[in-house]
């Protein structure tokens, strides 16, 4: 019996690991998805109040520290939003001047979930949503919430879908530093669910302690960025100088151990939002400034193809 | 109870056990976190199904619950069934061989598991190409990871022996034992003029 079932077990192995994700066992995954994703609700609502209690006494305990560390967030923020005001009012007019509409996270058609299941294994960061294609969501949609991005969307049923979050081992995510405009490409330390590794940063960029890692939105056929650009990430903690590249570890803005509502990006990668976004984005950051006439082609062009 | 015989009634419970206990951990349970990591009540299932119900159970059980998580989680198939049937299979061997009736027994079984389902994936990611650094931070989500579960699994050995006990065969081992101080001439009530 043992034999049998170990035999069994690396068949299935062999098999999944060797197809695409569009093969049969990928495709039992997503029916099985369908299936259980309405107990899986029907049980994540019963049994909400337990959760809720247990998570309250983790909050509880932290509470104080997350206080003080709050305090110090919020007197740094305040000081960074002065000086960005003033760099805001010349981006409206440069956004006025090229007619380009100001874009926010509404015109991805985000659609609001709720987490009603998690993995427990350090290995695979996923989470289960409370809604699927029925909305709208499709794979490799991005994942945000509140404080940042989550993840994106690995699989899809029509009423429910799984989520791999920043910190699963699979997940790459280019982005940059502040108003850098240099780009690296971001992932998870496996194990460690509390750091990223932005990595592939050109020795000469510069990233400093507190600053914000936003995704890039990196529009660059065939591989455009699955995610819009200015979504944060993370927060730099500290830098590493030891190769041809530099690194910088990040810590998620978000609180992967507490998930409750996220929102599903569900507008595609080379949709007009996206295009006028990176952008205009580009023209903030000056990426742009010395394109000439070519940049005004490639937003008129990115305009009129809607 | 042998290796060979399993009843249906018992399997019935167990294959029922299996779906619930899949269930309310991604429902429930992984998402309150303790010391930074989540209980994990899976590999302590399988190995109590084991210890209780023998080598056979133990195996079936790891398959089936490492099957599930899988489906349900979209991991690559095979790896837990793989590391679940295998926990199964040793713990209900350990029973068959041993036979261990010491108090502390499902505590050091239920870490044994956890510490097995923990460096078993690991292990197995590894072996598939995920390129990550064997890190003191990846030590130390292992070690908790076995800590918690150590913490919870007397509880869920009382739980799980509850519900599994009605459908459980008698075991003849237990039933020689318990004789020998009820009837016979091991009681001193017997041996009295």
């Amino acid at each position: 019996m043992l034999a049998f079932l170990v035999v069994l077990s690396v068949l299935l192995l062999t098999a999944y690991f060797g197809e695409s994700s569009e093969g049969r066992l990928h495709g039992v995954q997503r029916d099985f998805l369908t299936i259980i994703s309405p107990i899986q609700e029907g049980a994540n609502k019963a049994l909400k109040p337990v959760r809720d209690l247990f998570s309250w006494f983790g909050d509880t305990l932290h509470a104080k520290s997350q206080l003080a560390q709050s305090k110090k967030e919020t007197e740094r923020l305040r000081q960074e939003l002065v000086s960005d005001q003033a760099e805001k009012r010349s981006y409206r007019q440069l956004l006025a001047l090229y007619h380009v509409d100001q874009l926010s996270i509404d015109d991805y058609h985000p659609v609001t979930a709720t987490v009603i299941g998690k993995s427990p294994n350090i290995w695979y960061a996923t989470v289960w949503i409370d809604k699927g294609e029925a909305e709208g969501i499709h794979v490799n949609d991005p994942v945000i919430n509140d404080e940042g991005l989550i993840g994106r969307v690995v699989q899809a049923a029509s009423d429910a879908a799984l989520v791999d979050l920043i910190t699963d081992s699979s997940m790459g995510v280019s982005a940059r530093v502040g108003t850098s405009t240099a780009t690296g490409l971001v992932q998870p330390k496996v194990g460690d669910p509390n750091d990223l590794l932005l990595q592939y940063l050109p020795s000469d960029s510069q990233a400093q302690d507190g600053e914000y890692v936003v995704t890039s939105g990196t529009v660059e056929p065939p591989y455009d960025s699955l995610y819009p650009p200015g979504i944060p990430i993370g927060q730099v903690t500290s830098t590493n100088e030891e190769s041809a590249y530099k690194s910088v570890n990040v810590r998620p803005t978000a609180d992967l151990h507490d998930l409750d509502i996220v929102q599903v990006l569900t507008a595609a990668a080379n949709s007009r939002a996206s295009r006028l976004q990176s952008l205009a984005a580009s023209f903030a950051t000056g990426q742009s400034q010395n394109q000439g006439a070519g940049s005004s082609e490639q937003l008129a062009s990115a305009q009129s193809n809607g | 109870m042998s290796p060979q015989s399993t009843p249906a009634p018992l399997l019935a419970r167990i294959a029922l056990l299996s779906v619930v206990i899949v269930f309310v951990q991604i429902g429930v349970v992984s998402e309150v976190p303790v010391f930074g990591v989540n209980v994990d009540l899976s590999p302590l299932f399988v190995a109590f199904v084991g210890l209780l119900c023998g080598s056979v159970a133990g195996a079936l059980s790891g398959f089936t619950v490492g099957l599930l998580v899988d489906l349900a989680l979209a991991q690559t198939l095979g790896v837990t069934s793989f590391i679940f049937t295998l926990i199964g299979y040793w713990s209900g061997r350990l029973r068959e061989a041993r036979d261990p009736q010491a108090a502390l027994t499902p505590l050091l079984v239920g870490a044994g598991g956890a510490a097995a389902a923990l460096v078993g994936y690991s292990l197995m990611e590894f072996m598939l190409g995920v390129d990550a650094p064997v890190s003191w931070e990846l030590l130390r989500q292992i070690f908790f990871g076995v800590l918690v579960d150590a913490i919870v699994a007397v509880p869920v050995w009382v739980l799980i022996r509850r519900c599994l006990q009605g459908a459980m065969p008698e075991d003849p081992r237990r039933r020689r034992g318990r004789r020998a101080y009820t009837t016979g001439g091991l009681s001193p009530l017997s041996r009295a003029p």
